[in-house]
């Protein structure tokens, strides 16, 4: 039998707050199975990163096997020289040749051709659906992480098992499942200039939002006085990478350092969100250097180091990117790409099935695209990400996470190990 | 205005609120209300102030702000130096930055920028300027006395977003708050909308300078002058301001290569989703297309200098564009005014925009009487905005008692309220603006055209709210407008009526008072009491 340890804190623990006892210490009590903050764990743990803006699938895994890639791309496609080859077809863009040694102990692989089912071209739109999981439908209240966490409640879930990193809760966080959102986690929690008053404060403040009644002003404080105290006991604060991890200065090598030293906190984390921008290359997007390249220098680099500074940690590990959707095959007048379908996405980590590329590809030859100008979708985005969550994490009833969608294990591309 | 109209709009609003269903709000909750929605929320006692002096007579005030005296303002933005600089002087200081920070990197210094920002020269300006325009939109919620129309001014600023880190956006900025959204933010839709259309920052912004026919070419120039001459070809993309010295052949072909050759869709389809008809206005990938041929020649002069709108017939499309079935015929410039027109006053386009006019001033999930309110006055006067507003604000869905204190402050309304209700005089340094970013929303950095959310679900989580009473606390230690009474009931009452209106729960009074008891200095006592007064949950609705 499990117990939700937020059903019994709201029940049982509130009360005993003003006697001065900490309701996490007997929530914790309450599931003795659970890890103690402090030892590592063997959690399935997935961290999505989104990059924000529509990244150009084709220059990040270049088909550069495929002739008409070149014809279409004159000013902007990355020549075969450059491209760090994969299988001979499809290749790497040198800006990720940090990534090639991952590549090639099969803890890296690539989905080409995945996107959504929907035809929008909209950032707005096609980042909604990917964070909602349900495209095409815009009510959809909460994100596919969410219910996800909605659906699968044996866990021991702890205020930080589902994170966020930025100053706002990001959609496919959002909904009735506790989630949190982390922007700084050295500044996480209330200041003061010594700790007696920090407490106190702290204390003062939880008590004033206990009067709040319910609703989302109620929950979130609550969520938040929680990860504040497990934080503090977990004390990640000294925090060094290890094994030689070298983040990338910015703020995506910052956030993927946060993640990487949350994850050896073992507060429970089983979910870390972030997002990385800068990919909505309508000019002058470059080739092999220029404005793509730096972006995707930035990600190879931080994905090497999160990865290196895990080490085996990354046992337990995915990290999946994901992107609204891909650019035009055609580069367009300015040197640069527009809105396009289909994209690739990246999965990196011990239980990936990797050094390969999956999905089938459609290729480029005008009577393959979509709408006569883009990559076609071949991966619906929910068949990947179902599958991560079936075989990584666990999850038991996929229908829930992602409505209206039956999910077929015989569509997943094969990105987890079986 | 014609004095005929005033009397007439006069003669509408006197008698409002009109018939609310009961329980209607007191006379002291309607003008707290009004205060939080039309304005930044209430100073110290105006909540009562203005439930004497007539609710209806204040709004009828705010919705003309040109007769409204400003002075404590007017004196204020004398001390913003951002004020004193129109685009090309901005454009010269962002070249010097530029060129300040090469020459380091030619030089090898491996300087990281923040040291090199803590030594003066150009690049430490022009991050000062950057801060001062932040600031500046904090100090004019907090201090102006025209509160309705820096609300507005929020508004159309979000829903006209633009994104000031993306290249040249640095210095048009500026000139696109005073000089675009400023002066029509209480104008009518039609002319705001043509005005962002023609806005440097925001042709830049949405990339549609870039955007030409395809097939177009410039018309033959000189070579380029070696300085930078009025025939000065505009380079487009890159380093704006690469200098030509030196110019070999190679040089030549990469801007060759860099000059644009199609259309671009950006500004097209943002303008349909989120400027004009929304996301689900009926329009197609067709349209979108069309569209982007319409505005094709739409473009900078000089934007390296800071320069205006230009429009440029090389580069204009002379086909006939077909939007939403009406034929716009090749007429140059003219094509995209009718465009802009069309749109604007396109049922969808009514819907859409007062739907999130009554989502800012109503309620997170407006009920449909207030929007038909104001499609009705907006389909009525073409578009003033002045009607759709003074719709919503005598619709019975804005006072019913379900809107009152119901919504959650967005982190500026939450921040300059605070501010206002503490009594809190604030200076050009970016403490404040820096506060709001904190939670969340650094003014003119969201890089999404679709701008900050106005809904609480964007705004309300752990880690945003434990960064609120932070906030607070920073804000409560310069509270000049509650007295230290030693007395601790006295204060918390006082607290109680002067920043929160009276609306006080009993719970947050009892834990501020349990938190106070042990501390003896009133000054510290005050500063504590108010501080999780307006970190407390009562505080962050409106």
């Amino acid at each position: 039998m499990t117990i939700s340890r937020r059903v019994f804190v709201k029940a049982g623990g509130l009360a005993l707050v003003s006697l001065g006892l900490d309701p996490l210490f007997l929530a914790r009590a309450a599931f003795a199975a659970a890890p103690r903050p402090g030892s590592p764990t063997t959690r399935p743990i997935l961290v999505c990163l989104f990059q924000r803006g529509a990244v150009d699938g084709l220059n990040m895994i270049v088909p550069h096997g495929e002739r008409t890639y070149y014809d279409d791309r004159p000013r902007i496609a990355i020549p075969a020289t450059d491209v760090v080859d994969l299988d001979g077809h499809f290749g790497l863009h040198p800006g990720l040749a940090s990534l090639k040694e991952l590549w090639d102990n099969k803890s890296l692989a690539a989905i080409h051709a995945i996107g959504s089912p929907d035809s929008t071209r909209s950032h707005f739109d096609a980042q909604d659906y990917m964070e909602s999981g349900t495209p095409g439908v815009k009510s959809t209240a909460d994100g596919w992480v969410n219910r996800y966490c909605q659906h699968d409640r044996e866990h021991a879930d702890t205020p930080f098992r589902a994170v966020g990193f930025g100053p706002q809760l990001p959609r496919i966080l959002a909904g009735s499942a506790p989630s949190l959102a982390i922007d700084d986690l050295q500044a996480f929690g209330i200041r003061a200039p010594q700790d007696a008053a920090r407490d106190r404060l702290t204390r003062a403040f939880e008590e004033l939002y206990e009067g709040a009644g319910t609703g989302l002003l109620a929950s979130s404080s609550q969520e938040g006085f929680e990860a504040v105290q497990l934080l503090k006991r977990a004390n990640p604060m000294q925090y060094r990478p290890e094994h030689g991890a070298d983040y990338p200065p910015g703020r995506l090598g910052k956030t993927l350092l946060e993640i990487a030293q949350l994850i050896k906190a073992d507060v429970g984390l089983e979910i870390a969100f972030a997002d990385c921008s800068g990919w909505d290359t309508h000019v002058n997007q470059g080739s092999s250097d220029g404005q793509l390249a730096a972006r995707l220098k930035e990600l190879g680099l931080a994905l090497a180091a999160f990865n290196r500074d895990l080490g085996d940690r990354m046992r337990n590990v995915v990290l999946l990117t994901m992107s609204e959707f891909g650019r035009t095959i055609r580069e367009n007048g300015n040197s640069g790409t527009d809105h396009g379908h289909a994209t690739a996405m990246l999965v990196l980590g011990g239980p990936v099935n990797g050094g390969r590329v999956l999905g089938r590809w459609p290729g480029l030859a005008m009577e393959q695209r979509f709408e006569g100008r883009d990559v076609a979708v071949t991966t619906d985005f929910r068949d990947l990400f179902g599958e991560i969550l079936a075989r990584h994490l666990g999850a038991t009833d996929l229908s829930a996470v992602f409505p209206g969608f039956s999910l077929d294990p015989g569509k997943f591309v094969g990105a987890i190990r079986s | 205005m014609p004095l005929t109209v005033i009397a007439i709009l006069c003669l509408q609003t006197v008698q409002a609120p009109p018939a609310a269903p009961a329980p209607a709000l007191t006379a002291r909750d309607s003008a707290f209300h009004v205060l939080n929605r039309l304005a930044y929320g209430p100073r110290a006692g105006e909540a009562d102030s203005l439930a004497k002096a007539g609710v209806m007579r204040w709004i009828d005030q705010q919705l003309d702000p040109d007769h409204v005296p400003d002075p404590r303002l007017a004196e204020r933005e004398k001390q913003f130096k951002i004020l004193d600089y129109n685009r090309s002087d901005l454009a010269g200081r962002y070249r010097d930055a530029v060129r300040e920070r090469q020459r380091m990197q030619r030089e090898g210094r491996d300087t990281p920028d923040s040291i090199v920002m803590r030594s003066p020269g150009p690049m430490r300006e022009l991050r000062d300027l950057g801060g001062e325009l932040q600031q500046l939109a904090v100090v004019r919620a907090a201090v102006s006395e025209r509160q309705l129309r820096e609300v507005m001014v929020d508004f159309w600023t979000n829903h006209f977003n633009v994104f000031v880190g993306k290249g040249q956006d640095r210095f048009l900025l500026p000139s696109y708050i005073e000089e675009t959204i400023r002066p029509h933010a209480l104008g009518r839709f039609e002319d705001l909308l043509i005005a962002t259309a023609r806005s440097p920052a925001m042709l830049f912004y949405l990339d549609n300078a870039q955007s030409v026919a395809p097939g177009s070419m410039p018309p033959q120039r000189r070579p380029p002058p070696i300085t930078f001459g009025p025939f000065g070809r505009p380079r487009f993309g890159g380093d704006p301001f690469g200098r030509r010295f030196g110019m070999n052949d190679a040089d030549r072909q990469r801007q060759r290569q860099r000059q644009p050759t199609g259309i671009n869709e950006n500004y097209a389809r943002e303008l349909m989703e989120l400027h004009t008809l929304g996301v689900d206005g009926g329009y197609t990938q067709q349209d979108v297309i069309n569209v982007a041929r319409v505005f094709t020649g739409w473009s900078i002069e000089s934007p390296e200098r800071g320069s205006g709108f230009v429009f440029r017939d090389w580069a204009h499309d002379r086909g006939n564009k077909i939007v939403l079935g009406q034929t716009f015929k090749d007429a140059g410039e003219d094509e995209g005014i009718r465009l802009l027109k069309f749109l604007a006053n396109q049922r969808a386009t009514m819907h859409h925009v007062s739907a999130k006019l009554c989502t800012r001033f109503v309620a997170d999930d407006p009920p449909d009487g207030c929007i038909d309110a104001a499609v009705a006055a907006w389909q009525k006067t073409n578009g003033d905005i002045r009607a759709v507003l003074r719709a919503i604000f005598t619709s019975p869905d804005f006072w019913a008692p379900q809107a009152f204190q119901t919504k959650v402050k967005t982190p500026l309304e939450f921040v300059v309220s605070a501010v206002r209700a503490a009594g809190v005089d604030p200076d050009t340094t970016p403490r404040l603006a820096g506060l709001v970013a904190r939670l969340g929303e650094p003014l003119y950095q969201q890089p999404a055209p679709t701008g900050y959310a106005e809904t609480e679900e964007h705004w309300v989580n752990s880690g945003a709210l434990l960064a609120r009473m932070n906030a607070a606390m920073v804000i409560a230690r310069e509270c000049s407008s509650v007295q230290p009474l030693p007395d601790h009931a006295r204060l918390v009452e006082a607290i109680n009526q002067q920043l929160l209106g009276g609306t006080m729960s009993a719970h947050t009074r009892d834990v501020i008072l349990e938190q106070i008891v042990d501390i003896s200095d009133p000054m510290q006592a005050r500063a504590m009491a108010v501080g999780l007064a307006l970190g407390g949950p009562d505080f962050q609705k409106q």
